[in-house]
């Protein structure tokens, strides 16, 4: 026999095993009668009190927000990277910015298969740029949606991360996108909430920042 | 061929020494300042995060009644899962011992190939001692969390559940580096000290073959795995190598995806007092066609070890409503004093005392419950409500009930029971039956309680022994009239 059909033996048999105890303790259980799950009720913010919390929750979280048009993505990106002495970046296919970018910046898609290039990816990449699906006031929170034009790790192996958000897509809370959005329908392969740059505060509580991930995340909030 | 040997677990040898192992830790200065510091920043990072006492209570009593009706559905949620997990590729595998979880992880390697591992924090995996295991098998697993990482290169175990190097300083992390990392120029910054773990770290993550990581919460009706963290680490473990194992208790199981945001937002307030971590990381399926990156493989391993025998009991089942934030810890005076290894378990602190019993057994775990001055500070702090105080006066209990007493609701029933312990109560019960006999006994007490020793063992190691009074109350009541 297989070592594989070995292991789907042994696994049907403990998954057996395992459900009879549970499904003994809970067979007559009544679902119909479980008490009411009351969610707290936030107080409503209007759409200027929620871009506050927002950005007042990514600075408290060492995330830099620049407020910004669309038009001017790509100057302020240009900008951003000058001032770190650095003149890369790493983008996503299919990027509308890529031509703004091109024009001052030497700009690299990401258009390569991850498994064949770690060490680039790990070692040269100083800085990326993302977009994001929609953001959350409440935890100051940028929801990403990763597929094949901006993989997962275009923002998280570059010590860098520009993320842009767009501000009309804010919304009060994770609960609530969830109601809007119905994700439930139709999860992707990933979704990542990122709320800053990676920390960790695992030697004697004090935080540091560029734990594993991105040591800086820049916000480019589009917001005019 | 499988190999399986179920063995005893390491953490019950070291759970007997529990006494010893209080004796020595309490003794450590350096140690017990080290854990003072560090619950008192924890306590103080939790009362920030929440305000409001009303929305505390309300988040509370919700999250409470969630992880009830999941656990009230739990077998079948566990079905709803493997089913849609496998729709969504990710296969799904059932161990009921650590031994069978290490055997299925061990060959899921040996399938690929796999000689080296980055391992992303996973308390069920310190469960199942996984690291021995791979090691015995050549199989490097390294450690990718920071707190796991020092842990893991000072051949020591977690002491706490969400920052397991909180009984190291940073000199003593320096002094780790120093002697186990080549060029490592010793310093105490910090910052100095994370870059070195990161450049560590940075090349492991890239030419790992198996990422290992746990799962904070798995959501039935979308086959999502949940991780929650702050680092990093996690999401290169789960995105970096060809094949991604996750590990996990069969109890990390919820039916909705609506009901994972009161659960986050408590999870990180009460463990960090942070308003969220800064990565949530969603999983429902390995790579897809088309996308660049991320495992072709995924697998979820589901483990019972002990968790089925909570949930045999109404009322030991709220022990499996857990969500693993630690602040049980970070307000136990216990926890504070004695630190995280005294406990000699994986899980330390109240939720280890109300859990490993079940995975290790009473025998090995009776002294555990007793350690607690039932102060109530974790029931009251538990985002889960989990009535800790209560469970370690049942698990009290369970340990002194007669081994044969039917139901035996837990392995090890009886060990803590001692034949001159159940003597005394028992003629402490006749006497006060028999009013013939209180009296007798009362008359005795006072008229020959010169007899009284001074010294009574551990009683009077921190007391002076008590002296009754020459007559009793009745006595004296009957002289008034
Ligand atoms: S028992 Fe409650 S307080 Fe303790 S770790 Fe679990 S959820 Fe947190």
């Amino acid at each position: 026999m297989s070592t594989k059909t070995e292991l789907q033996q042994l696994s049907s048999k403990s998954k057996s095993s395992i459900l009879a105890k549970l499904k003994a303790q809970v067979s007559g259980a009544d679902y119909s009668k479980l008490p009411v799950e009351m969610a707290y009720e936030y107080p409503e913010l209007s759409h200027q009190q929620q871009l506050e919390l927002f950005t007042n929750n990514l600075t408290a979280n060492h995330a830099q927000v620049i407020n910004t048009s669309k038009e001017s993505i790509e100057r302020i990106v240009a900008e951003e990277l000058s001032k770190r002495n650095l003149n890369k970046i790493l983008i996503g296919t299919n990027s509308e910015y890529k031509d703004g970018l091109s024009a001052q910046l030497e700009v690299q898609e990401y258009d390569f298969d991850l498994q064949q290039n770690k060490p680039y990816l790990f070692n040269e990449v100083a800085a990326s740029l993302s977009t994001s699906l929609c953001s959350i006031a409440q935890t100051g929170t940028i929801v990403l949606w990763p597929d094949e034009n901006e993989p997962r790790t275009l923002s998280l192996v570059p010590p860098v991360h520009f993320v842009i958000v767009d501000a009309q897509k804010l919304y009060p809370s994770f609960s609530d996108v969830l109601v809007k959005q119905k994700w439930q329908q139709n999860m992707p392969t990933n979704i990542v909430f990122i709320s800053g740059p990676s920390k960790t505060a695992d030697i004697q509580q004090t935080l540091a920042y560029g734990a594993h991930g991105p040591k800086e995340l820049v916000v480019l909030l589009i917001n005019v | 061929m499988l190999n399986i040997h179920e063995q005893e677990s390491k953490y019950a040898e070291s759970a007997r020494k529990f006494r010893k192992n209080v004796d020595r830790d309490l003794a450590n200065q350096e140690l017990r300042s080290n854990f003072r510091g560090a619950m008192d920043y924890l306590m103080d990072k939790r009362k920030t995060a929440f305000p409001e006492q009303d929305e505390l209570e309300t988040l509370r009593r919700q999250a409470q009644l969630i992880k009830q009706r999941c656990l009230l559905k739990l077998p079948h949620l566990l079905e709803e899962l493997e089913q849609n997990l496998t729709k969504n590729g990710i296969h799904v595998h059932w161990a009921e011992t650590p031994a069978q979880a290490n055997e299925m992880i061990a060959q899921l390697i040996a399938s690929k190939k796999g000689k080296t591992v980055v391992k992303g924090k996973s308390m069920v995996s310190e469960e199942t001692a996984l690291n021995d295991y791979l090691e015995q098998r050549d199989i490097e697993c390294l450690e990718s969390d920071m707190g796991e990482f020092i842990v893991q290169l000072a051949k020591e175990h977690p002491s706490h559940i969400i920052m397991p190097a909180i009984h190291q300083n940073k000199k003593q992390v320096a002094d780790l580096f120093s002697g186990n990392i080549n060029d490592f120029e010793h310093t105490t910054d910090v910052d100095a000290l994370i870059q070195q773990g990161r450049k560590t770290l940075r090349e492991k993550f890239c030419n790992a073959d198996v990422g290992i990581s746990g799962v904070n919460f798995a959501v039935a009706e979308t086959g999502t795995l949940c991780l929650v963290e702050n680092e990093g680490n996690g999401r290169m473990c789960t995105t970096v190598p060809d094949l991604h194992i996750a590990i996990t208790g069969i109890e990390k199981v919820v039916e909705h995806m609506a009901d994972i945001p009161p659960l986050l937002s408590l999870l990180t307030r009460s463990a960090t007092g942070q308003i969220i971590s800064t990565y949530f990381n969603m999983i429902s399926s390995p790579r897809k066609k088309g996308e660049k990156d991320g495992p072709e493989e995924v697998h979820l391993v589901l483990l019972d070890n002990g968790r089925s025998q909570a949930f045999a009991d109404d009322e030991l089942r709220q022990t499996l409503q857990c969500i693993r934030c630690g602040t049980c810890m970070n307000h136990c005076p216990v926890y504070t004093r004695i630190g995280g290894h005294a406990y000699g378990t994986v899980y330390p602190g109240p939720i280890g005392k109300i859990v490993s019993p079940h995975m290790l057994g009473l025998e090995a775990t009776s002294n555990l419950p007793t350690a607690s001055s039932l102060c109530g500070a974790c029931g009251e702090v538990c985002p889960v409500k989990i009535p800790i105080p209560k469970l370690l006066l049942r698990l009290r209990k369970e340990s002194v009930k007669p081994e044969s007493q039917q139901p035996v609701i837990m392995k090890g029933q009886g060990s803590g029971r001692t034949t001159l312990e159940a003597s005394i109560w028992k003629a402490w019960s006749l006497v006060h039956k028999v009013p013939a006999l209180y009296r007798l006994s009362m008359f005795m007490v006072t008229r020959f309680r010169f007899l009284i020793p001074n010294k009574l063992g551990g009683w009077t190691s921190v007391r002076t022994a008590p002296k009754p009074a020459a007559r009793t109350l009745h006595e004296r009541l009957r002289e008034r009239k």
